[in-house]
């Protein structure tokens, strides 16, 4: 099953940020709802107010009751901002609108005389006297006006308020964009750096949040630079070790061949071969481990590899294009090992093929084996699992192929046995 | 030739003593540094040297020697395979690098290598006049018949041939071809001499009188 991509900061920063956005646009909503709310209110109250006492002059001027209509209407002023009404408060007929503005209702605003603000089902009326307490005016507003102000209020401030965080999401973006750049050159910077070369520093922190990614990566690669010089340190040993008594076995068995008689020559023979065998694989093993830190592929021609490894009783076919991009110790002990099962299985001729890419093909014309075994020994491959059988050789050639960021590959053959090494594509190196 | 082989470990410093002695080289092994200081002045065709030996670096000694003017051909024998390591061995004074393990049979082959270098000549095979030393084969021929020499006659045409145009002294030849602490009657380099004069000529071996020997000149 294939591992979902780790969630991206940008990605999640720009989630927070828009869900911050969206509180913060409803909350100040909320808050200019609620202030302009009460402020609006004032206002038009103030505005109620001013007009009452505005047309509190004019309107005192009124005629008696039936004169209506003929006192010049103070109402263009203010029209469609608010209604008025002169009202006479009767005692013997009741309340008795006198005079009105267009938008006034017709029957009293308020029944019962009274100053100050009142709010009815669908007006907000302050009321003044203006004569002996008889005749009143009532100034009044509509509530739908007045939530119709308030409305458009609270939205303009809605609105810019919306503006301003939309701008801030855009310049929040090209700022976080800008903030995760020395990430991305940070890790350009190890992509391309050098595990062995502890001395290419990541010079300074371009942030004060990185300075302690810089230090764990300074740490970490002394660490490595540490442990690969004690790898290496080790592996010098451990040549040393291997190889000097493989070469003490090969000349005392030299000696051996030159002194003893004819009828023990091709049992030491058998000997020294095996012994040649050993050292086949302990220069790759060693090969392999050196090489695990760095490999250091090139351009080379398969035939130049051919008598480097001294291989005797194998005959070689070679293509015309014979290039390839690898390291070359390394190719050589994976050849040496193939050619070494080779022997081992009976063949006399080695027939080598690029099929493709990179891709370097070992036919031999030995006994070969089975399907069931062939698909046995590459599962066991493919699993990185001891090839029981195939001996180390196979699985040290798949490391190989391996460190090159390829595999070892057997495919069917008819004839013999074939193996294919697949060899990434590398640049060599410079 | 005569050799001065240092390999600190046992089994194959006595393998490659036997192999190349079948090969008639009188090889004088040390396995250690301090011993090598016991030889110090002995004269040798060729010196086999390892690298990590237990009382210190045989590279370093190599060194010091070529410090001190002394251009006897050597050979590295050392398990360090890596391209920097044969590049410092070869400029530390190493006129030839064998990484271990090596077949003997290939250390044989570069030694003859390296005789024929000091002879001067590509070809094995020398002419002084009527005779004919083919190095490799280890043959001589005077007027084209094969012509048997001891294997002490042999060591002693061989250290003159490989110093061609010198004069060797007498006690040289004599650490040369028998080797070192050998005890030698007084008289034997001059018997072997006059064996090959007797064999080769008169004229192929010149006597400098109060200094030593020296071979005619070749071809």
């Amino acid at each position: 099953m294939k591992a979902l991509p780790p969630p991206s900061i940008r990605a999640r920063l720009t989630l927070a940020l828009l869900a911050s956005s969206v509180l913060w646009i409803i909350a100040v909503a909320a808050a200019v709802w609620l202030t302009v709310h009460d402020e609006v209110d004032e206002l038009l109250d103030d505005t109620l107010l001013a007009a009452a006492e505005g047309l509190r002059g004019p309107l005192s001027q009124l005629p008696a009751i039936g004169m209506a209509g003929s006192a010049e209407s103070p109402e263009t002023s203010a029209s469609g901002r608010f209604a008025w009404q002169v009202v006479d408060h009767l005692a013997e007929s009741g309340a008795q609108v006198v005079a009105a503005s267009a938008l006034a209702p017709a029957v009293p605003l308020r029944p019962v005389a009274s100053g100050g603000f009142s709010d009815s089902d669908a007006w907000r009326v302050f009321g003044i006297p203006l004569t002996d307490g008889r005749r009143w005016l009532y100034v009044a507003q509509t509530h739908a006006e007045r939530q119709e102000a308030l409305a458009e209020t609270a939205l303009s401030a809605a609105l810019a308020t919306l503006a301003i965080t939309l701008l801030a999401q855009v310049w929040l973006q090209a700022q976080i964009r800008h903030e995760l750049r020395p990430l991305q050159r940070l890790a350009e910077h190890l992509a391309d750096g050098d595990p062995e070369d502890p001395g290419a520093a990541l010079g300074p922190a371009e942030r004060r949040e990185l300075q302690p990614v810089h230090r764990a990566i300074a740490e970490l690669t002394r660490r490595l630079a540490l442990r690969l010089e004690r790898e290496r340190a080790f592996t010098g040993h451990a040549a040393h070790s291997l190889r000097t008594p493989l070469a003490g076995i090969d000349a005392q068995l030299a000696v051996a061949l030159r002194e003893s008689p004819a009828s023990l020559q091709p049992r030491l023979q058998r000997v020294r071969t095996a012994a040649r065998r050993l050292h086949r694989v302990v220069s790759a093993l060693l090969a392999l481990f050196r090489s695990s830190a760095a490999l250091h592929p090139q351009e080379l021609d398969v035939a130049d590899l051919i008598p480097r490894l001294a291989i005797e009783g194998l005959a070689f076919e070679l293509p015309d294009h014979r290039m390839l991009t690898a390291d070359a110790d390394l190719l050589a002990a994976a050849l040496l090992n193939l050619f070494d099962n080779s022997l081992r299985h009976g063949a006399t001729t080695i027939h080598l093929s690029l099929p493709g890419s990179n891709i370097l093909r070992v036919h031999d014309n030995g006994t070969g084996v089975s399907e069931g075994e062939r698909e046995r020994l590459q599962n066991a491959l493919r699993g990185q699992v001891d090839t029981a059988g195939g001996g180390l050789g196979l699985l040290l050639v798949d490391l190989i192929a391996r460190a090159h960021g390829g595999s070892l590959q057997l495919p069917a053959v008819e004839h013999g046995f074939a193996a294919e090494l697949h060899l990434a594509a590398r640049q060599p190196a410079a | 030739m005569r050799l001065l082989l240092i390999e600190d470990d046992d089994i194959l410093g006595e393998g490659l003593r036997d192999f190349l002695a079948v090969d008639g080289h009188r090889v004088d092994w040390c396995r250690t540094l301090q011993q090598v200081a016991a030889h110090q002045g002995e004269p040798y065709d060729a010196l086999l040297v390892d690298w990590q030996l237990p009382d210190g670096s045989g590279l370093d000694w190599l060194r010091g020697r070529r410090r001190r003017g002394d251009a006897t051909p050597a050979l590295m024998l050392t398990a360090r395979d890596l391209l920097d390591d044969r590049i410092r061995g070869l400029d530390s004074g190493a006129d030839d690098y064998l990484v271990k393990p090596f077949a003997p049979e290939e250390l044989a082959a570069r030694l003859r290598a390296v005789s024929r270098r000091i002879a001067g000549s590509a070809d094995t095979r020398r002419r002084f006049g009527e005779v004919e030393v083919d190095l490799v084969a280890r043959a001589v021929r005077v007027s084209g018949q094969r012509v048997e020499l001891t294997s002490r006659e042999w060591a002693i045409l061989e250290a003159l041939l490989l110093r061609p145009g010198r004069i060797v002294s007498k006690a040289d030849l004599e650490r040369l071809v028998l080797g070192f602490a050998a005890e030698w009657a007084s008289n034997a380099v001059e018997v072997h001499v006059a064996a090959l004069r007797r064999k080769l000529g008169r004229a192929m071996v010149e006597t400098v009188r109060g200094i030593g020997y020296r071979l005619a000149s070749g071809q």
